[in-house]
């Protein structure tokens, strides 16, 4: 089970004939997932790993129906092939890209919210993985173990390391959902929250968020209000300088707004079990599944 | 990306924003060119860095006399600014801007950001100008008012009524402050803004509107298609490190400790230096190396951690997804053939590739001192130093 994919997901890689999105697609096939074709401009007719390429997406959707698709399309077109993924109706966009201009990313934003046919998850995110089942992105597979924590964050490699906690100590994980470190991203917490919430295998959920912007803090509001799961949570970035953008175009203090201390707060006072320490993410998790 | 003021002064004249006339100098001479140029009795001399904070440095001067300007210029030319923004080591003004000194009648705020969570771009204005934007909103909220700016960069006509009223403008005034108000959103968004402030924008006696101040920061993301403002680009307004850093495509932040770090992805590069602060020790700096780095580029890192006298030990810290291990051991062992690393290296790798990279760092001979953990990284690295 898990939430948003799972082992008869049929997914398409967008810029599947590149080095990333070849390599990433290769990865996910390996790792049990069904990829059912690719998108790359110009090279429609061809095919990658036996998978048939198409020219546009439309195209891809009516001959092959998929469920997701994994956007590795670069910075500059990213944000239309956002578009064009939504506006042929394919229900789970993943966009890995990193670096799409914000300007892009407003328009894209208001077409998702308007959207009753898609969800983007990203950009400038791993992707998800349903343990076991399927895997839409960049994430090593090898790591994940199926088990009862739904993981969503707003990183990369600290995903990864909070994963590898918690198969270490024999949790496993449900779904493990990357957001994006963009300041404008398409799946927020809340999103994934509500989903975890209603997910039967998810007994637990890992929160990792990091500096910038209020999301942890909405989050924290609707885990006080909504949420009967065990929550988890490590925030990234207390040693951080303020007015400094550290390597996520939307991990940034501005204005003393957006500090670790004040997500941590909310948290805690939400009732989350806050790691104090990164290398205790998994801990953080098995004591808060102890408690209820 | 961010600007200098006579930069985004530049900038916005071409959208009819009205700024005091100004001109820029580099040195003396330059100086001597704009006065004779303007016949300036009086002028204000402003020192031109990437910070905040410059009046209450000593870096803005009212001039009222021609020799006053001069003598104010040679003090404020390669004034060395140090304050919370800028970090120990401060930054230099190469440039100064001489400009027009315009009564001042009242004080407005005029400024445009994205909102995050609106996912729009947003217009954010003020009666209560010339003190940070931050301090008004904790102070008087009701004084703030926020509009939308459209993805065109037009702003709606009931939009501009609205700015007018709040802001008090009336007649002659809510027209020029209407114009302005559109120049700054359209300028804005034609340059890929993630800020655009007017702060403080300056009514007169005489009732006329005025930019006194501008701050102009450009979305990095958006600069490959910004060539004109990406030339703006001054590496002299950040730190050393940070410039050759960004020149190999590195995210780095230099920061007052004695613990170099190496880490990919930014997250966990963050959570990399609260580890090591929460064991007792202090990060000298955040680097990312990304999840595409070469050897070359890891090389490049280790040479940057290196160059600051500060760092006492260097901890690097990789969980490969799309990085593969290997290329991080090799990367480091190049850099150690070419610097002597004195200082303890510790080393902690996991994912993919990972039991070739670690025997490669073995096979080495480097003196490393190897971690499982993340944890377990950060107590050594930290104990490395104490003893």
């Amino acid at each position: 089970m898990g939430i948003l994919i799972h082992k008869e997901t049929k997914v398409i890689t967008q810029g599947i004939t590149g080095k990333a999105g070849s390599f990433h697609t290769e990865q996910g096939i390996l790792y049990g997932s069904k990829y059912v074709g690719g998108v790359t401009p110009g090279k429609g007719g061809t095919t990658v790993f036996q998978l048939p390429v198409f020219d546009t997406v439309a195209e891809a959707k009516s001959k092959v129906d998929p469920d997701a698709t994994l956007i590795f399309v670069p910075p500059p077109f990213a944000a239309e092939a956002i578009l064009e993924a939504e506006e042929a109706g394919i229900a789970l966009i993943v966009c890995i890209t990193e670096g799409i201009p914000i300007k892009d990313m407003i328009e894209v934003s208001q077409v998702m919210r308007q959207s009753t046919t898609s969800r983007l998850i990203g950009p400038n995110c791993p992707g998800i993985i349903t343990a076991g089942e399927c895997k839409i992105g960049i994430m090593p597979g090898y790591i994940h173990k199926k088990g009862k924590v739904g993981v969503v964050s707003r990183s990369g490699t600290l995903t990864y390391e909070a994963v590898w906690q918690t198969t270490q100590l024999g949790l496993g994980q449900t779904t493990c959902v990357g957001i994006g470190g963009d300041p404008l991203n398409g799946t927020h917490f809340v999103d994934v929250l509500k989903l975890f919430e209603k997910d039967p295998q998810t007994e637990g959920i890992l929160m990792i968020g990091e500096i910038g912007g209020n999301a942890e803090e909405q989050a924290a509001e609707w885990i006080a209000t909504s949420c009967s799961k065990p929550v988890a949570a490590f925030i990234a970035g207390a040693t951080a300088p303020a007015g400094k953008r550290m390597g996520h175009a939307g991990a940034i203090i501005s204005g003393g707004q957006g500090t670790a201390a004040q997500k941590v707060a909310a948290l805690k006072k939400a009732g989350v079990t806050v790691a104090a320490t990164p290398g205790e993410m998994g801990l953080a998790m098995q004591a808060a599944l102890g408690k209820k | 990306m961010n600007t200098h003021e006579y930069q985004a002064k530049e900038i916005l004249l071409r959208y009819g924003v009205p700024v005091p006339k100004f001109g820029v100098a580099g040195n003396i001479e330059e100086v001597k060119k704009i006065l004779a140029d303007n016949k300036w009795k009086q002028a204000v001399v402003k020192i031109q860095v990437h910070a905040g904070g410059r009046g209450k440095a000593g870096g803005v001067k009212l001039s009222k006399t021609p020799e006053e300007i001069l003598s104010y210029s040679e003090k404020l030319l390669g004034m060395k600014l140090v304050n919370n923004q800028t970090g120990p080591e401060g930054v230099v003004a190469h440039k100064i801007l001489l400009t027009e000194a315009v009564d001042i009648h009242k004080e407005y705020y005029l400024g445009a950001i994205i909102d995050r969570n609106k996912a729009k771009a947003v217009m954010i204005a003020s009666p209560e100008g010339g003190m940070e934007i931050e301090e008004v909103a904790a102070k008087y909220p009701e004084k703030i008012l926020t509009l939308p700016i459209q993805l065109s960069g037009h702003m709606r006509s009931y939009h501009l009524i609205r700015l007018a009223n709040f802001m008090g403008w009336r007649g002659e005034l809510a027209k020029q402050g209407m114009a302005l108000a559109q120049g700054l959103a359209q300028a804005f968004m034609d340059c890929d803004g993630s800020l655009l402030e007017i702060n403080p924008l300056v009514e007169t006696d005489e009732g006329r509107l005025w930019a006194v101040d501008a701050k102009l920061s450009i979305d990095d993301n958006a600069l490959f298609r910004q060539k004109e403002l990406a030339a703006l680009y001054d590496s002299t307004q950040v730190s050393k490190n940070e410039a050759q850093a960004n020149k190999h495509s590195l995210s780095y932040v230099s920061l007052s400790g004695n613990i170099g770090c190496m880490v990919n992805g930014a997250g966990l590069a963050m959570a990399t230096m609260d580890a090591i602060h929460y064991y007792g020790g202090q990060p000298a700096n955040f680097l990312d190396v990304g999840g595409s780095a070469t050897t070359d580029i890891v090389k490049e890192g280790c040479k940057i951690i290196l160059s600051d006298k500060q760092v006492q030990a260097i901890l690097i810290n990789i969980f490969g997804g799309i990085m593969d291990c290997a290329v991080i051991a090799q990367g480091v062992m190049d850099a150690a053939k070419e610097l002597a690393i004195k200082v303890p290296l510790i080393v902690r790798l996991e994912g993919t590739n990972v039991e070739n990279g670690k025997r490669l760092l073995k096979e080495s001979g480097l003196a490393i001192i190897s971690a499982d953990s993340m944890d377990d990284a950060a107590k050594k690295t930290v104990a490395s130093i104490k003893h």
